[in-house]
């Protein structure tokens, strides 16, 4: 057990190093220089301007010397300065990242409060019509980028009907009804689509648990099917579709980025993409970074987890 | 991913009866396709006004007759604009598609065959690159190097090469466990032959169904980045542009976004059951 989190840990750090050097060597490949196009309008600007300004961010150092810097750097919580703005990355993303937590725990959370009771529906009969019904919604909602349906929610709740703020944001601190309402759309849109995943995912595992010898040994005792389902069945089965949620998370949070974006919300996902239209790549590749670190901390923590919950998967500890 | 292993022994043959629609699920899904691929070839056949054609009178008019998709806000028609687009989409889509398939097939196939540490490194490395959220690594790349529909196209299929690698790995693997590869080993086929005669026509089904999957992607970030601004630049369109527009118009009409956006899904969709539908007839010949 303590082998495998330790090879497990490692590999995830290992991974986050790897992940950090591809994030920052796209952004030092590039062609576009930070300092001319933040001076882009400005006219006449000496050479020595330019150079000072290069020396300030740390631009005439070598590539080497400046991805040590950045990772020094992080491991001290400090994330280096904006190339536009006033405020260090630090504070920049002290402010966004409430939001985008907030913003993905609401929606995973939504998601599996929608998935799990349809599963269950669908799984009771499989290949019966509301088990066809579940598949074929399920279906149209995993194309649904998350971002395209946040416009339909958007067109149908803001546009037609008025009931809910199409743009805009009231801190939880402020006022949490207020807070709410305005995440209402953007997390109805992720978990739109993440919910269809899981169901997909809890339906197979839950098909296979029904087929269990002790699902029939319970039957036998006399076990009404609603007891089977769920004291039997879904009890073993959540545990392997838990696995799923972690890719899930995943996946929302990389949805957050446009949501965010299509609401208005202050996250880190609008803090990426207004960065990357101003080639501020201080502020982009430590969001990218964070992020990366969202995710594979999540899975390590899901598969770490599941692990201890199911003793099952702990005998199998031959290729761990 | 999760169709259902289906018992053998419980095929009634009244129970195989219901499964015969299947396959036309498949016919339908590609038949749309290839219907939107068609339509979108054929625009300046299919469209009767011009994309770029202004008529500031007639600006946000809702659908007509003359209009089946309404103007813009510059009074262009919408239905052409769509069709149009769609060629940008399809170009991006497709050339990435590409891009990931020679890559990822390579990829995945090099790490098959040499396993080791040469695996160990390329697999390390997928692993790497898809940990990484596929839009912000787009964004990443692309506010590198520019957006141009070659850069966009490049990018797209390099971010989806580590997936396809992944597959082309594991079903490369697959084969090579089996006799009739064993016997060309045996018989001193040379690698380039491996791959080529024995491996690759083996694989295609496979590899097909990850062509479906990475074209919706595709798409999917194309659409992505047109829609922050850092895709295909007005005046030119693709459906990603179009949807940037409409959302800008929400409130003058509506209908503006969502002609581009049912174009979006539509598209996706029938990739996603395509995907399916091939993904698992081919584990069932398989089984």
């Amino acid at each position: 057990m303590s082998r495998y989190v330790i090879i497990r840990v490692a590999t995830s750090l290992l991974l986050l190093v790897a992940t950090s050097v591809i994030v920052f060597a796209v952004l030092r490949a590039l062609p576009g220089d930070p300092v001319i196009t933040r001076l882009g309008s400005t006219q006449g600007v000496s050479q020595e301007t330019i150079d000072r300004l290069r020396e300030q961010l740390g631009l005439d150092r070598s590539v080497v010397s400046q991805y040590l810097d950045w990772v020094g750097g992080l491991l001290h919580g400090d994330f280096g300065s904006s190339y536009f703005s006033q405020y260090s990355v630090t504070t920049l993303i002290g402010q966004r990242i409430g939001t985008t937590l907030e913003l993905t725990i609401l929606s995973v959370g939504l998601a599996v409060v929608l998935a799990v009771p349809t599963a269950v529906v669908a799984a009771l009969r499989p290949g019966g019509w509301v088990d066809r019904a579940i598949s074929a919604l399920s279906s149209l909602g995993m194309a649904f980028p998350p971002f395209v349906a946040a416009i339909f929610l958007l067109i149908v709740f803001s546009v037609q009907l008025g009931w809910l703020p199409a743009r805009g944001w009231v801190p939880l601190s402020e006022d949490v009804g207020e807070n709410l309402r305005h995440l209402v759309l953007p997390s109805a849109a992720l978990a739109a689509v993440a919910a269809p995943l899981i169901v997909r995912y809890l339906r197979a595992e839950l098909i296979e648990a029904l087929e269990q010898p002790y699902v029939r040994t319970a039957e036998g005792k006399g076990a009404t099917r609603g007891r089977v389902v769920l004291h039997h069945a879904l009890r073993n089965a959540l545990l392997p579709a838990l696995t799923s949620v972690g890719l899930i998370f995943g996946y929302t949070l990389g949805g957050a980025v446009l949501v965010e974006y299509v609401f208005g919300l202050p996250g880190l996902g609008s803090l990426a993409v207004e960065s990357a239209l101003r080639r501020d790549y201080a502020v982009l590749q430590t969001v990218t970074l964070l992020l990366c670190a969202g995710f594979i901390l999540t899975t390590l923590a899901v598969d770490l987890a599941s692990r201890w919950l199911d003793p099952r998967l702990r005998t199998v500890r031959a290729d761990g | 991913m999760a169709e259902l292993p289906v018992p053998a022994a419980a095929a009634t043959p009244r129970e195989r009866l219901r499964r015969l629609p299947r396959p036309s699920l498949l016919a339908v899904s590609a038949g749309i396709l290839l219907l939107l691929v068609v339509l979108v070839l054929a625009a300046p056949l299919v469209a009767r006004y011009d994309p770029n054609e202004q008529d500031p009178a007639i600006a946000f008019a809702g659908s007509s007759w003359d209009h089946w998709f309404g103007t813009d806000d510059l009074g262009r028609d919408l239905f052409a604009r769509v069709l149009y687009g769609g060629r940008l989409t399809l170009l991006i889509a497709g050339g990435a598609v590409v891009v990931a398939f020679l890559l990822g097939t390579t990829w995945g196939f090099l790490a098959a065959l040499r396993r080791g540490i040469v695996d160990e490194l390329l697999m390390r490395t997928a692993d790497a690159l898809m940990a990484i959220p596929q839009l912000l690594f787009a964004l990443v790349c692309i506010s590198a190097f520019g957006a141009s529909t070659v850069n966009l196209a490049l990018v797209i299929g390099v971010l989806l090469a580590p997936t396809t690698a992944r597959m082309a790995r594991t079903v490369a693997l697959q084969e090579m466990s089996r006799d009739y590869y064993a016997a060309a080993v045996a018989y001193g086929a040379r690698r380039r032959r491996l791959l080529l005669s024995e491996l690759l026509p083996n694989t295609v089904a496979l590899l097909a169904v990850q062509a479906a999957i990475n074209a919706a992607s595709a798409m999917i970030l194309e659409a992505s980045l047109s829609f922050v601004g850092l895709g295909i630049q007005p005046p030119d369109a693709s459906w990603g542009t179009l949807l940037k527009e409409g959302y800008q118009f929400l409130y003058q009409r509506w209908g503006y976004a969502v002609f581009p956006a049912l174009a979006i899904l539509l598209t996706i969709w029938m990739l996603n059951v395509v995907a399916d539908q091939l993904g698992t007839s081919s584990n069932r010949g398989r089984a």
